[in-house]
C-alpha cells in the first residue's frame, strides 16, 4: 500500500475513527486501526476500527500509488497525527512496518495482524434521515433514563421506533419513563419498525453530531421470527457528514410504554423550568440519592422541601399556576431533575393523577390539542 | 468418505460427535435460511474426561456455526473464530479458580445483543463449572430466556457439574476418551512426531490427547514424568516421605512456572504491540504508555490464571502417580489391560508383590484425598508429604 493524502483531512478522519478504540482491548488486535485501498482508481482511503460493540468508518481521498490494507496500532497513529506539522503526508508498507513521512518527520509503525482482525459489521440500507441536531437533543433528553443495572438487559438501552415519518425514542430504568417523538424523512413512507440502542453508545455517537446536516439512520428490517438472515441485521448505523458507525442492537423486546402513561389529570402546575432547576439543586444539598424532596403544590405557589427529624432541612417556596385540587407529593431529587432536564422549552407541565400515582413532565405543547413531543413519567416516593 | 479440510479435524477420536454436530450446524444453516431448523438448539452442553477436547469440539462447532460453509477451516471466519477474535463470539476461558456473579452478568448482557455478521451470537465458555452458585443461577436466567440468536456451548467435565436446571436445557455432546490409535495417528499425521514416540507418549496419556502432544514434544515433561513415577519404589522411610514430597512440589512449580512464563510473555508483547512498541517516531513512547491500563487488566487475569495453572499442574503430576497405582492394582487382580505406566515395569511388580490389593486401592484413596485438599486450599506441599507417608504406611 502507498499513498499520498492531505494533512489535515487525514488527521480528521483518524481522530474520528479512533474514537471506537477499546481503552483495554479484550484481544491486542482490537487496539488496531485499519487502513485499506481497494480500488486504485477511486482515490480514497478506508478507515475503520471496532472494539466489538461498535464500529466507525471514516474515509478520506488521497493519491493513490498502490492498494493494499494494513494494521497498525490506532493509538499510536492518532497520536502521531496529532503532532504532524503541516506538509502532505505519505505513507507506505514496507514487509510488516509501514512508513509514514510528513515533511521531516520521519515514523515506522509495527504492522499487526489484519488476518486475526475481526470483520466488519456490514452497514445495513439507510431506512431515513433527521436533522442532526434533532437526534442529539432528543437522545440527551431520553438516554439518562435508561438504567445501569445489566440484569436486564433491555433496560439498559433507548429504544427508536420508526412509525411512518415520525420517530419516538424511548428509555426506562423502571421508576420512570422518558420518552421523545420527532419528525424525520423515512426513504419509503409505511416504515414501521424498531431497534433497541445500548444507551452508552448511543449517547456517544449523539455527542459527536455536532452542527447542522442530516444524520441517515439505517436499520434492516427484520421479520417476525428474528431467525432469517439479512445485510446488517442486529445493527443500527449512522451516517453523518460521511462518517459511518455501526452499534449492535441489544436482542430484546422493549416494554409497550404508551398504555403507561395517564391520560387524565386530577391536577396540573404551569412551571418556570430555570428557576424550578436552581432551586430544586438548592433544596436538595441537603438530600441523599435515596432521600425525598417533597413538593407541596397549592393556589400560585410550590414549595419544596427536604431532609427532616434531625437531618439538615431545607425548604424554598416558588410561583407557579396550578390548577386542580392542592397536592403534596415527593420524588427522588435527581430523578425529578433529569425530567425537568429534558424540557427544551421555558415552560415544563407537570401532571398528577395521585401524590402516590405517577406523574408525567411534559415541555409545552406544540400546539392546542397536539401530543407534547417529550414526556416523562417518574414514580413518586411514599413519605410518611 | 472424501477427505475434505474441515474445523472438526482436529478432534481425535470423536467420530460420533462430529457427525452430530456436523449435523447440527447443517440444521442451524437451515434456520438461518428461514426453514425449521430441527436439529439444532439454543444451548449445548460438551462434557468428557480431561484431554477428551471438549472446548476444542465447542470452538470447532462455533466455528462450523459461523462459517458459511459449516467450517471449512480456511476462510476468515473460521480463522477468526480459532484465533479468538470473531466478533460474534464470546470466548469465556475462566483464568482464575472460580468464575463469579458480576462476570456473569456482564456475560449475559453482553450475549443478548445480536450478531453482527448475520449468523449467530456464539458464547463459548470453557470450564462452566468454575461458575460459582451465584453466577451458575445468573446464567439459568440466560439459558432459560435466550434471545433467539444466541447459542451458549458450556463446557464441563460431567454434566453433574452443573446446576441440574442449566444441564435439562441444554442438549449434551459426550465426548469419550480416544483410543491410544486414535491418539497416535493424531501425533504421527498431525505434529510429525516419530511413530515410536508417539505410541509410548499416547499410551503414558491414557488418551490425554494434550498430555500426549506435551510428552512427546517436550523431553523435559517427559524427564518430569520419569521422575513423578520413579517416587512409589523409593518411598523406603517417613525420610524418604518428605523428601519425596519435596521433589514433587519443586516438579510441578518448576511445570508451572515453565507454562505460565513463556504464555505471559507472548501475551504482554503482543498486547505492547498493539499499542505501538517497536514503532519508532514522536509519539511512540506516549502511545505505548496507553497501554499500561491494558497491561494493568493482563497482568492481573495472568496472576489468576497462574494459581490455577499450578493446581492444573499438581493435579498432572498426581493423576501420574493414580495411574502407577491403577497400573499396580491391575498386575495384582491380573488383568489383561494396557498399563499406562508399561515403562516401570520393575517398579510396578515390585510395589505389587510387596502390598495387597486393598493397600493400593488406600493408597490411591491417599492421593485423590491430596487433591481434595489442596483444592481446599492446604499448602500442597504440606497435603504431598501427608499423602506420600500414607502411601508409604499403605
Amino acid at each position: 500500500m502507498r499513498f499520498r493524502a492531505d494533512r489535515d483531512a487525514f488527521a480528521d478522519a483518524i481522530t474520528w475513527t479512533a474514537r471506537a478504540l477499546p481503552v483495554r482491548p479484550a484481544v491486542p488486535v482490537l487496539a488496531g486501526m485499519r487502513l485499506d485501498i481497494t480500488d486504485a482508481a477511486a482515490g480514497t482511503l478506508g478507515l475503520s476500527a471496532f472494539d466489538y460493540e461498535v464500529s466507525t468508518r471514516a474515509s478520506v481521498d488521497v493519491q493513490v500509488e498502490e492498494p493494499g490494507s494494513v494494521l497498525v496500532s490506532g493509538r499510536l497513529l492518532s497520536e502521531i497525527v496529532r503532532n504532524l506539522p503541516p506538509y502532505p503526508v505519505e505513507m507506505r508498507t514496507d514487509g510488516s512496518r509501514a512508513l509514514l513521512t510528513c515533511g521531516s518527520a520521519r515514523f515506522t509503525l509495527l504492522t499487526l495482524p489484519i488476518e486475526d482482525y475481526p470483520t466488519l459489521p456490514s452497514m445495513p440500507d439507510v431506512t431515513g434521515s433527521l436533522p442532526g441536531d434533532v437526534f442529539a437533543s432528543a437522545v440527551r433528553q431520553v438516554a439518562p433514563s435508561a438504567s445501569r443495572d445489566d440484569t436486564l438487559p433491555m433496560l439498559t438501552g433507548v429504544n427508536l421506533t420508526f412509525s411512518g415519518g415520525t420517530v419516538f425514542l424511548a428509555a426506562t430504568d423502571r421508576y420512570r419513563i422518558a420518552v421523545r417523538e420527532a419528525w424525520w424523512q423515512p426513504r419509503s413512507p409505511d416504515v414501521d419498525t424498531s431497534a433497541l440502542v445500548p444507551a452508552r453508545t448511543l449517547f456517544d455517537t449523539a455527542r459527536s453530531l455536532t452542527s447542522g446536516g442530516n444524520v441517515d439512520i439505517a436499520l434492516s428490517a427484520v421479520d417476525g421470527s428474528g431467525a432469517r438472515a439479512t445485510r446488517g441485521e442486529g445493527m443500527i448505523g449512522f451516517e453523518y457528514a460521511g462518517r459511518r458507525t455501526t452499534t449492535r442492537l441489544i436482542d430484546s423486546d422493549f416494554i409497550t410504554y404508551d398504555s403507561r402513561f395517564p391520560t387524565e389529570f386530577a391536577a396540573t402546575a404551569e412551571v418556570p423550568v430555570a428557576p424550578l432547576v436552581e432551586a430544586v439543586k438548592r433544596v436538595a444539598l441537603v438530600a441523599d440519592r435515596s432521600t425525598p424532596l417533597r413538593l407541596s403544590f397549592g393556589q400560585g405557589e410550590v414549595v419544596l422541601e427536604a431532609g427532616s427529624g434531625d437531618d439538615a432541612q431545607a425548604a424554598e417556596a416558588l410561583d407557579v399556576k396550578f390548577e386542580g385540587e392542592p397536592m403534596r407529593i415527593a420524588f427522588s431529587p435527581q430523578y425529578f431533575l433529569d425530567g425537568l432536564g429534558g424540557v427544551e422549552s421555558e415552560t415544563a407541565f407537570l401532571n398528577f393523577t395521585a401524590p402516590t400515582k405517577p406523574a408525567v413532565i411534559t415541555g409545552a405543547p406544540a400546539e392546542e390539542g397536539g401530543r407534547p413531543n417529550y414526556r416523562y413519567l417518574v414514580m413518586p416516593l411514599r413519605v410518611a | 468418505m472424501l477427505v475434505v479440510m474441515s474445523v472438526f479435524d482436529d478432534l481425535v477420536g470423536q467420530d460420533t460427535v462430529i457427525e452430530q454436530l456436523r449435523s447440527a450446524a447443517r440444521a442451524a444453516d437451515g434456520l438461518l435460511a428461514g426453514s425449521g431448523g430441527a436439529g439444532m438448539t439454543h444451548a449445548w452442553l460438551f462434557t468428557g474426561p480431561p484431554g477428551s477436547g471438549r472446548s476444542e469440539a465447542a470452538r470447532a462447532f462455533a466455528a462450523a456455526l459461523q462459517c458459511p460453509d459449516g467450517g471449512c477451516g480456511h476462510c476468515s471466519s473460521c480463522h477468526q473464530v480459532f484465533s479468538g477474535t470473531h466478533p460474534d463470539l464470546l470466548y469465556v476461558r475462566p483464568s482464575g479458580l472460580s468464575f463469579g456473579v458480576d462476570k456473569t452478568r456482564d456475560l449475559v448482557l453482553r450475549s443478548a445483543s445480536r450478531p453482527t455478521g448475520g449468523r449467530f451470537r456464539v458464547v463459548l465458555f470453557e470450564d462452566a463449572d468454575r461458575a460459582t452458585e451465584a453466577a451458575s443461577n445468573a446464567l439459568l436466567k440466560a439459558v432459560e430466556e435466550p434471545s433467539p440468536r444466541t447459542i451458549w456451548l458450556l463446557c464441563t467435565p460431567t454434566a453433574e457439574d452443573l446446576l441440574v436446571t442449566i444441564r435439562s436445557r441444554c442438549r449434551l455432546v459426550t465426548l469419550r476418551t480416544p483410543t491410544t490409535r486414535a491418539v497416535v495417528d493424531a501425533l504421527v499425521g498431525r505434529d510429525g512426531v516419530a511413530p515410536d514416540l508417539a505410541a509410548e507418549a499416547a499410551r503414558a496419556s491414557a488418551g490425554h490427547f494434550e498430555r500426549a502432544r506435551a510428552l512427546a514434544g517436550d523431553p523435559a515433561a517427559r524427564r518430569r514424568r520419569e521422575e513423578v513415577l520413579a517416587i512409589p519404589a523409593r518411598l523406603d522411610g517417613l525420610g524418604a516421605c518428605v523428601t519425596a514430597a519435596a521433589r514433587l512440589y519443586e516438579l510441578a512449580e518448576a511445570e508451572a512456572k515453565e507454562t505460565t512464563g513463556a504464555l505471559d510473555e507472548q501475551e504482554k508483547a503482543d498486547m505492547r504491540a498493539a499499542f505501538g512498541e517497536g514503532s519508532t517516531g514522536k509519539g511512540v513512547a506516549k502511545a505505548v504508555r496507553g497501554a499500561a491500563g491494558a497491561l494493568k487488566d493482563l497482568d492481573d487475569q495472568q496472576k489468576r490464571r497462574a494459581t490455577r495453572i499450578k493446581r492444573d499442574t499438581y493435579d498432572l503430576a498426581l493423576m501420574d502417580l493414580v495411574a502407577f497405582y491403577r497400573d499396580v492394582l491391575a498386575i495384582q487382580l491380573g488383568a489383561r489391560v494396557e498399563l499406562p505406566t508399561a515403562d516401570r515395569d520393575a517398579d510396578l511388580r515390585g510395589v505389587a508383590r510387596s502390598s495387597t490389593p486393598e493397600a493400593t486401592l488406600r493408597r490411591i484413596d491417599a492421593i485423590m484425598e491430596c487433591r481434595r485438599r489442596i483444592g481446599a486450599n492446604v499448602h500442597p506441599q504440606i497435603a504431598m508429604e501427608a499423602m506420600t507417608a500414607a502411601l508409604y504406611t499403605g
